[in-house]
């Protein structure tokens, strides 16, 4: 019987740590998934923009302590919300001046032509991030200093880390801000109409290579901020992009490649699924657990969990 | 309102269209008819900037509309239906209308062109909440010309509204077509395979084949023409 009771408790222990850790992946994953459905483009910087995000955090809050004045409990959440329009500047600039060259109107409606040099480009950008990270910041793995990370809230017999939790509350915090904005506001909607139809947006007015240095910038803010959240629960260095942007992609396609509200499930479900194996796994086999969910679920459902097939033929 | 002259498009070595002239007084109802691969699209993305000319000269009231960006013309006062309805099939049929409306002249006058579209169409107010992808392909023409019209243009441009509908269908369209040239007044650029329906009621017409300008003239001048009779109206 009280063997029983400690199995239940660690299921839902495994479950609310799933959950912590899911709702941040969910995040990353909007911002890959907004990038994906607004620019058919793959950003194999993704990671790497999140990992601009980490150390973005990082210098506000601990390195150069700019945020030190907040105090440490508030500094590292606004820290990691600041990492967003830093990283939104530093994203649209890229795409401005590099990316626009390779993608945009003319390419997403010609779906065969111009895929290569996106690919070749954001992997390009993606080594350019890591090893001038790795000058700039150095290898030494690092984390955003907070007493949150080593508190725990207690429901029941269940612990919640308290960095987590507050991480975890700000992710669906910006995902349901993110939802709100593309759903209500001209702007968001425009850029849904980028997305859908890029030649019927460019016929009612809608500049569709600014729609895309929108929905660059803003979907690697919003990763950079996901990022910026882990990085008070999880330590990292220039090459920790390359962890992340497999679970990412995991996420995306889970969700249904192009719906952007799906990104967020997916990446929600490859947290749980991750932190649930470890209850009949041991825990270096969690990333194959994703995958092998990963597979299950493209196999029986090739447009992913959200995916409309009718979208886009 | 709209003045072309010598215009010459051409896709990678092959002529889209060789010297297409074409003139559209305001307030008047101007069709291009010909067969499939005339040219016609062309004409109209040409006008709307997603095809480059190679020569050729295309004015819109004092604007040499060649030198405007794409996303600019739209804020010039043309509305491009576009062939194939293109409707944001994963937006709602109110977001369709309000993407419309998003030049700035729609923006101002929304109220109004709303009334009106929803007037011309109820059952888009119908369906207002309903995903335009999941309309069929008559509502989805009429969403595609209401998004148009939301943009409260001065030239509305349509491309073969009647593409993969039943007649039954493309009659009500035509003469919803016909409701907006005579109540409200709009310049209409009809594109049109369906050589008689367009024709009927149109001001002027000009006759495209192989990306030329085989014939043009008021209403009665066409209609009257034995070619066109033989070839396009059966008679």
């Amino acid at each position: 019987m009280e063997e029983l009771k400690w199995l239940v408790v660690d299921f839902f222990q495994a479950f609310a740590a799933g959950l912590l850790v899911g709702g941040t992946y969910g995040l990353m994953c909007v911002g890959l998934g907004i990038i994906f459905g607004v620019m058919r483009v793959v950003n194999f910087a993704h990671g790497d923009f999140m990992m601009l995000g980490m150390y973005a955090a990082y210098y506000l809050v601990t390195g150069f302590g700019v945020l030190a004045f907040l105090g440490p409990y508030a500094a590292p959440i606004v820290g990691a919300a600041l990492a967003g329009p830093i990283v939104f500047v530093i994203g649209w600039l890229l795409h401005r001046y590099l990316i626009a060259r390779v993608t945009g109107a003319r390419v997403v409606s010609a779906e065969a032509e111009g895929h290569y040099s996106q690919i070749i480009l954001t992997l390009g950008i993606a080594l350019v991030l890591a090893n001038g990270g790795l000058i700039l910041f150095g290898s030494t793995p690092l984390s955003v200093q907070t007493p949150l990370s080593r508190e725990s809230w207690e429901i029941g017999l269940i612990f919640l880390n308290q960095a987590r939790t507050i991480g975890f509350l700000m992710a669906v915090a910006f995902a349901i801000g993110l939802y709100v904005f593309l759903t209500r506001s001209s702007l968001g909607k425009a850029l849904r109409a980028a997305a859908d139809n890029p030649i019927a947006a460019a016929y009612v007015g809608i500049d569709v290579d600014r729609a895309h240095r929108i929905a660059f910038g803003l979907g690697v803010g919003i990763t950079a901020v996901a990022g910026g959240l882990i990085a008070s629960s999880q330590s990292f260095q220039p090459y920790i992009g390359f962890d992340f942007v497999i679970v990412m992609y995991a996420g995306v396609v889970l969700g249904g490649m192009g719906s952007i509200l799906g990104a967020f499930w997916g990446g929600l479900t490859i947290g749980l699924v991750q932190q649930m194996s470890t209850l009949v796994l041991p825990y270096q086999l969690q990333n194959t657990a994703i995958f092998v969910v990963f597979l299950l679920i493209i196999f029986f459902r090739p447009q992913g969990m959200f995916g409309r097939v009718w979208e886009r033929t | 309102m709209l003045r072309i002259r010598s215009l010459n498009v051409a896709y990678g070595g092959l002529h889209a269209l060789t010297d297409v002239s074409l003139e559209v007084e305001r307030g008047q109802f101007v069709a291009v008819v010909g067969p499939n691969g005339a040219g016609k699209t062309t004409l109209f993305k040409t006008i709307s900037g997603v095809v480059t000319p190679v020569a050729g000269e295309i004015r819109y009231n004092e604007h040499d509309l060649l030198a405007v960006p794409p996303a600019e013309r739209a804020q010039l006062g043309i509305a491009h239906v576009p062939e194939g309805r293109q409707v944001f099939a994963s937006m709602t049929v109110m977001e369709n209308l309000e993407m419309g409306a998003y030049a700035r002249n729609g923006r101002a006058r929304w109220r109004e062109s709303l009334e009106m579209i929803l007037a011309l169409f109820p059952v888009l107010g119908e369906r207002r909440t309903q995903l335009a992808g999941t309309l069929s392909g008559g509502e989805q023409q009429m969403l595609a010309i209401g998004r148009g019209l939301a943009s409260a243009p001065e030239l509305l441009m349509l491309d073969e509204p009647s593409m993969g509908l039943a007649p039954a269908v493309i009659d009500a369209i035509f003469e919803r077509v016909h409701q907006i040239h005579k109540q409200h007044g709009l310049t209409i650029l009809l594109v049109e395979q369906r050589v008689a329906e367009a024709l009927e009621s149109c001001d002027r017409g000009y006759v495209l084949e192989t990306g030329r300008v085989v014939l043009e003239g008021a209403h009665d001048t066409l209609m009257s023409n034995s070619a066109v009779r033989r070839a396009y109206l059966g008679m």
